[in-house]
């Protein structure tokens, strides 16, 4: 080869991979916007920006269509009126009924547990229709959002030093952190662990399940971008992006078991026994 | 740039670990499956708590790999 195609080569190939790397500092953009926390645009229509709805952050608009879903499921498809429930009666109460016989009904007493029933039901179907809304075409998951999850978990954080101080009082509460039969020099080192414990249990709720549903999203987003980058030879991907949005399905279920469960373990460890 | 090299290796360490992780809590779960079958459910159920545990540590190191990227 002589000096000029040398020449031509090397500088087709350096266009080459200067084009890739700004396709992939393009793509990693999108991929973050896409799933970044202050996303503005709230619907993610193709070609259309409606500048007039920019006010309200994604997550804020899903909560209120989660809210607006479900309140409408169960006042007006819920029917009190057979004795055997039928149709949407049956599959919502499936649902109340694993909640109550499976997540609180093991860990708290019979008053307490049809009390703080509602709680535990309230978490479940509000996470659970956040992260299933958040598979749907035109909306965004609100738990892949961290003020979103932590809210949840503060929720859980207050009703385990409310519970704690309603079943033993102040003093119990903080006799919580201060377990029996151990000698003084220990307690020094055992106090500080168990208060540091509190809150990472709490952290640890908001952290799993935003984590999870925010690796869900931009896993599937970074896989579709190598069809951005390889064009028809990326054609394979999409199988593949179709199978991780059956596990996402199946994670937006276990994550809103998990974190009924987890919270239910959490309030009982607190009021009842003291840990 | 090298920023991003380095939180993809970690990110890859943290699947080593959930994986390791994992893997332990389905393989004790399955032993304890084959030899009393009648508590299938129970077993079943704990499994999914302690990999669901098990990989919300994963993703507390996964997130800070997410930091990096911006």
């Amino acid at each position: 080869m002589d000096a000029v195609t040398t020449t031509n080569v090397l500088a087709a190939a350096a266009a080459a991979v200067e084009r890739k790397t700004l396709v992939q500092d393009y793509i990693r953009h999108h991929v973050l916007y896409h799933v970044a926390d202050g996303n503005p645009s709230v619907w993610n229509l193709p070609f259309i920006r409606v500048p007039a709805l920019d006010v309200f952050r994604h997550d804020e608009v899903m909560l209120v269509v989660a809210l607006v879903l479900l309140v409408g499921i169960f006042a007006l498809l819920y029917r009190r009126d057979r004795e055997v429930p039928h149709g949407w009666s049956n599959l919502l109460e499936l649902f109340v009924l694993f909640v109550r016989d499976q997540i609180v009904r093991p860990y708290f007493h019979e008053e307490d547990a049809r009390r703080i029933a509602p709680v535990f039901c309230s978490f479940f179907f509000l996470i659970l229709t956040l992260n299933l809304l958040g598979l749907c075409p035109l909306f965004s998951a609100a738990t892949s959002n961290l003020s979103v999850t932590g809210a949840l978990a503060l929720v859980t954080g207050a009703f385990m030093v409310g519970g704690a101080i309603w079943k033993k009082g102040p003093l119990g509460f903080l006799k919580c952190f201060v377990p029996p039969g151990a000698p003084l020099p220990l307690m020094a080192i055992l106090v500080p662990v168990e208060i540091i414990s509190f809150f990472s249990r709490v952290f640890a709720l908001a952290i799993r399940l935003f984590a999870n549903v925010l690796a869900g999203h931009i896993l599937i987003f970074a896989l579709l971008s190598m069809v951005v980058l390889f064009g028809w030879a990326a054609f394979p991907v999409v199988f593949m992006v179709v199978g991780i949005y059956f596990f996402e399905i199946f994670m937006a279920m276990l994550q809103a078991y998990i974190f009924t469960l987890l919270s239910a373990i959490f309030i009982s460890q607190m009021a009842y026994e003291g840990h | 740039m090298t920023s991003l090299a380095i939180a993809s290796v970690g990110a890859g360490l943290v699947a080593i670990g959930a994986g390791i992780g994992i893997g332990q809590v389905w393989a004790s779960g399955l032993q304890s499956m084959s030899r009393q079958p009648e508590m299938s459910s129970k077993i079943q159920t704990s499994m999914f708590i302690g990999a669901a545990l098990v990989e919300g540590i994963a993703l507390f190191a996964l997130v800070i790999c997410f930091l990096q990227m911006s």
